[in-house]
């Protein structure tokens, strides 16, 4: 028999390679570096997807158990080890990616001996670590009996429904328990997710999701490994069909696709859990008021139906129409369907309801996918590995093993021998891991770690220790010069002017730049953006069109009037509430323009320094050399000026200088 | 006696000296405050915990960790690692933290900051300078501010202070008094002339949150039992059932089997 598992094997490994990658990434350069996690957005991917999601998805254990052992339902029977399998994995997975997703993965113990039993992130924790601890010592008994030890198996029997019964309270306790981890955020879920009710949804979800997931892998089980292939696949010849495998030793338990109807059942049970939950869902909109969220037409309502239609109104629909009841494709598809509803159930409390408190979109980044992925393929692989090697599903595991062929005779060309291959699957995985490995280092490595990458603007503004002086560098290029804080903030609106300059600074600045405004040194600069305010103000006015820019002309030059900059409206027209902070403008076109950097720094300091130089008593207070530093250390060389210099340079450093004061005696 | 911090809105003219005052005191790097200004929301991060926003024009108020009296993170951490002292701070014990950043999903305002370009991350925000409070001394943005804006003290007295003000002076100001009751009460408390909703605080909520969740997490050992006892029941009624079935066919057990 051909190993129809192989291709899926090989993604799998793939898929973990990648993931393995992105998890010494994560490790390596922190959650910063790997994932796109904001202060918005603090949870993502690995906790909502893995933790969530995934261990909704693994209820099987729980609702199986519930069915067979509870219930005493002996027909679904088979299907307990599958689905403890299942709920082992899925925990175990969510277990893995919430190692990499808490910010300090050496201290996953501290909630075992710090408590606090007010947090309900507190009892998923331990509700998830008793009842993972329970899926294993429900799994043992597979484990033993491949080895052999009756004694052990028959000893973990005797205590099978007690384990049972405590696994199931677990598990209805920490599923209502992830609900309720939502509870917190009443304000920050969208109303269509956020209820009082959400922890019973997330247990009744739960239970319909788990046995959605039981019937899916059932059906790819079949698919992958029943003799008799469920989807139609010809039997090869020579293979020996399950009437052969039943006659067999050893084999008495074997099932193939007389398990559907079996299926069938289960599938129905499932589709009525989800469709009594999607209509709480539903009465609970109406009870909560929030109903019109739904008819908003907004993306999350969008989301929201989709949800409803996966989660229930397919699958009770494939599960109601004979035909595809009896197909294991419309049987997979409803199943499929019910548990890709749920998942995404999930990720909408988790993530997406978020997006519009939050003011921002949060998409995982490669790394995320990776390793969220990657954790999940992994979980696959040790699925086929305890599927192959244990009775789990049926006893044929010693066939599957037979037939896998762990020598192979392979004669080698070159060398003209025979020589016998150890496990090809190693071969195989060692050849994958040479492609992947490499390929996944280079995609998946952080484009930053620790510095996130800024242009840091260097300052434009400096001050002396006094505080007295501020000398600015408005051009940035070294050179500085004293700057008329005081006039600026008394020009600009007194006390209340601050915020004109300094709350609208660059990154990396400490206020705004000169150069901003005045951004040529020499010649007057036009400030107004035209092309900004073009498409600005088509959007602001909802304009329509292929290009609704073309069609903004109008609104400030005036219709059918020449399109010049004196036809134009004043800024103030528009911007009548920025417009405290300059005053209101004489003209359209003196705001469009500002002065020269050379020409505003000249004008507001010449003017008054010559003003001021006779009152002072200092001619050289409207010098160039008297602001300009390097002018001034320069002209220092010359004796000529020395004396008179060096007080000057004092007064740009704040300090009291000598000259000053005996100049100001004298005269 | 639990302490609290009065903002005035009115009389903050927005100079940030608290801001520079609490990177000062909490040695914080400056430069990454700054760029975090520009490049966050609300000006808040990781290096730079208080942040002065632009409420109205000409009214500015400050932003920082609002140290509620049931504080929604302090419920929230599943390693007890956020606690509401007495004293009136909501503190933070980065040697309990294990970096589940649920405090930063569970405070309604926004509040806790990550480490996120660090390899070893911490949550970081305001503690209104606890060390400084037990010594008796005030925060360091309450000691910075030139203006008086900011006022520290007992969180009656300075309520009742609040309320005066307010009453005093009608005309100016709006007559309520921010985190009084907002959240079950906070110790960070504001009058103002303007609407703060600039701040980005949630739509006022008078219940605090812990309130959602503690009365059902504390039935959880009752819900486990209850789900056992019903379960055991359940199958007693199944096994019984089954047995009466048998004693009359016992074909149609094996049958099920």
């Amino acid at each position: 028999m051909t190993d129809r598992t192989r291709p899926i094997k090989d993604i799998f490994w793939i898929l973990a390679l990648c993931g393995l990658v992105a998890g010494i990434f994560r490790m390596w350069f922190g959650l910063g570096a790997t994932t796109n996690l904001t202060d918005a957005m603090p949870w993502g991917l690995w906790k909502v997807l893995n933790m969530v999601a995934g261990v909704a998805l693994s209820t099987s254990g729980f609702t199986v158990g519930f069915l067979v052992y509870v219930l005493r339902l002996e027909r679904f029977r088979p299907l307990m080890k599958p689905a403890i399998l299942i709920a082992f994995l899925g925990y175990g997975c969510s277990m893995t990616a919430l190692l990499f997703d808490i910010g300090l993965p050496h201290r996953f113990w501290h909630p075992i001996l710090m408590w606090n039993e007010h947090s309900f992130l507190f009892e998923v924790f331990w509700c998830v670590l008793l009842y993972f601890t329970i899926t294993f010592i429900e799994m043992l008994p597979n484990i033993f009996e491949r080895l052999r030890a009756e004694r052990l198996v028959r000893l973990l029997h005797a205590g099978t429904f007690g384990v049972v019964i405590v696994g199931i309270s677990l598990s209805s306790l920490h599923h209502s328990s992830l609900g309720s981890l939502f509870l917190v955020t009443p304000l920050r879920l969208h109303a269509l997710w956020y209820s009082s009710w959400l922890p019973w949804f997330f247990v009744l979800s739960a239970m319909g999701g788990g046995i959605m997931m039981i019937v899916l892998v059932r059906i790819l089980y079949a698919r992958w490994y029943d003799p008799e292939p469920v989807f139609g696949t010809q039997l090869e010849p020579g293979v020996p069909g399950p009437a052969d495998l039943l006659s067999l030793p050893g084999v008495s338990r074997g099932y193939t696709s007389r398990d559907m109807p079996m299926l069938a059942g289960l599938a129905s049970i499932g589709a009525g859990i989800m469709s009594c939950y999607a209509v709480l869902k539903v009465v609970d909109l109406v009870r909560l008021g929030s109903w019109n969220a739904l008819l908003a037409g907004t993306w999350e309502s969008w989301l929201y139906s989709a949800e409803l239609i996966l989660t229930a109104i397919l699958p009770i629909i494939l599960v109601a129409i004979p035909r595809t009841r009896r197909s294991p494709v419309g049987l997979g598809a409803a199943a499929l369907s019910g548990a890709f509803g749920l998942a995404l159930n999930r990720l909408d409390v988790g993530i997406f309801g978020y997006f519009r408190d939050a003011h921002t979109v949060y998409f995982p980044s490669l790394a995320e996918w990776a390793l969220g992925i990657g954790v999940i393929a992994a979980a696959g692989l040790v699925f086929f590995f305890i599927v192959e090697n244990t009775a789990v599903f049926d006893n044929n595991w010693r066939q599957r093993y037979l037939s896998r062929g762990v020598f192979h005779a392979t004669f080698d060309r070159w060398s003209h021998v025979w020589f016998a291959v150890l496990m090809s699957g190693v071969h195989r995985v060692t050849l994958l891991a040479v492609f992947v490995l490499p390929l996944a280092w280079v995609f998946l490595y952080p484009a930053y770690h620790n510095e996130k990458p800024i242009t840091v603007v260097q300052a434009s503004v400096g001050m002396d220790n006094m505080r007295a002086n501020l000398r600015i560098d408005g051009d940035r290029q070294g050179v500085l010069a004293e700057f008329a804080h005081a006039e600026h903030q008394q020009r600009l609106g007194g006390d209340s002017s601050c915020a004109a300059c300094h709350h609208v600074s660059l990154p990396g600045d400490r206020s705004t730049p000169c150069s901003r405004c005045h951004s040529d040194m020499i010649f007057a600069t036009k400030i107004f953006d035209h092309s900004f305010h073009t498409v600005a103000v088509a959007e602001k006015e909802h304009l329509a069109g292929l290009y609704p820019a073309n069609h903004s002309c109008a609104l400030c030059h005036g219709d059918g009037l020449p399109k010049t900059a004196s036809t134009v409206k004043t800024c103030y027209e528009c911007h009548r509430d920025d417009m405290w902070l300059v005053g209101r403008p004489d003209s359209a076109v003196s705001l469009m323009n500002a002065p020269s950097f050379r020409d505003a720094m000249h004008g507001t300091c010449i003017t008054c320094h010559t003003r001021e130089k006779e009152r002072v008593g200092r001619p050289q207070l409207d010098e160039c050399a008297t602001c300009h530093r390097s002018l001034t250390a320069r002209r220092l060389a010359t004796a000529s000026h020395a004396q008179d210099d060096n007080a000057l340079g004092a007064v740009a450093f704040g300090e009291r200088p000598v000259g000053a004061s005996d100049s100001g005696s004298s005269h | 006696m639990t302490n609290s911090i009065l903002i005035d809105t009115t009389k903050c003219t927005g100079c940030e000296r608290c801001v520079a005052a609490c990177i000062d005191a909490n040695k914080l790097d400056p430069h990454k405050a700054d760029i975090d200004r520009a490049q966050t929301e609300d000006g808040l991060s990781s290096n730079r915990w208080a942040n002065i926003q632009k409420v109205a024009d000409d009214r500015f108020a400050r932003k920082s960790c609002m140290h509620c009296l049931e504080p929604s993170c302090v419920s929230a951490c599943l390693v007890g690692g956020i606690t509401k002292t007495p004293e009136g701070p909501v503190v933070y014990d980065p040697t309990k933290c294990i970096g589940c950043r649920y405090c930063m999903l569970a405070c309604p305002f926004h509040i806790p900051r990550y480490e996120w370009e660090n390899a070893v991350p911490y949550m970081r925000k305001c503690d209104m300078c606890f060390e400084r409070v037990q010594q008796g001394g005030k925060p360091a943005c309450v000691d910075a501010c030139p203006n008086g804006a900011l006022v520290f003290g007992s969180r009656k007295e300075l309520l009742q202070k609040a309320q005066e003000i307010v009453a005093a002076n009608g005309s100016t100001y709006i007559p309520h008094v921010w985190g009084e009751t907002e959240f079950g009460g906070t110790s960070v408390l504001y009058i103002s002339d303007e609407d703060l909703s600039a701040l980005g605080w949630p739509e006022p909520q008078t219940a605090a949150i812990p309130g959602l969740t503690e009365p059902l997490i504390s039935k959880t050992p009752f819900i486990g039992l209850g789900v056992a006892t019903c379960l055991l029941s359940v199958n007693w009624i199944v096994r019984r059932r089954m047995k009466l079935a048998g004693e009359i066919d016992n074909h149609e057990v094996e049958r099920n089997d």
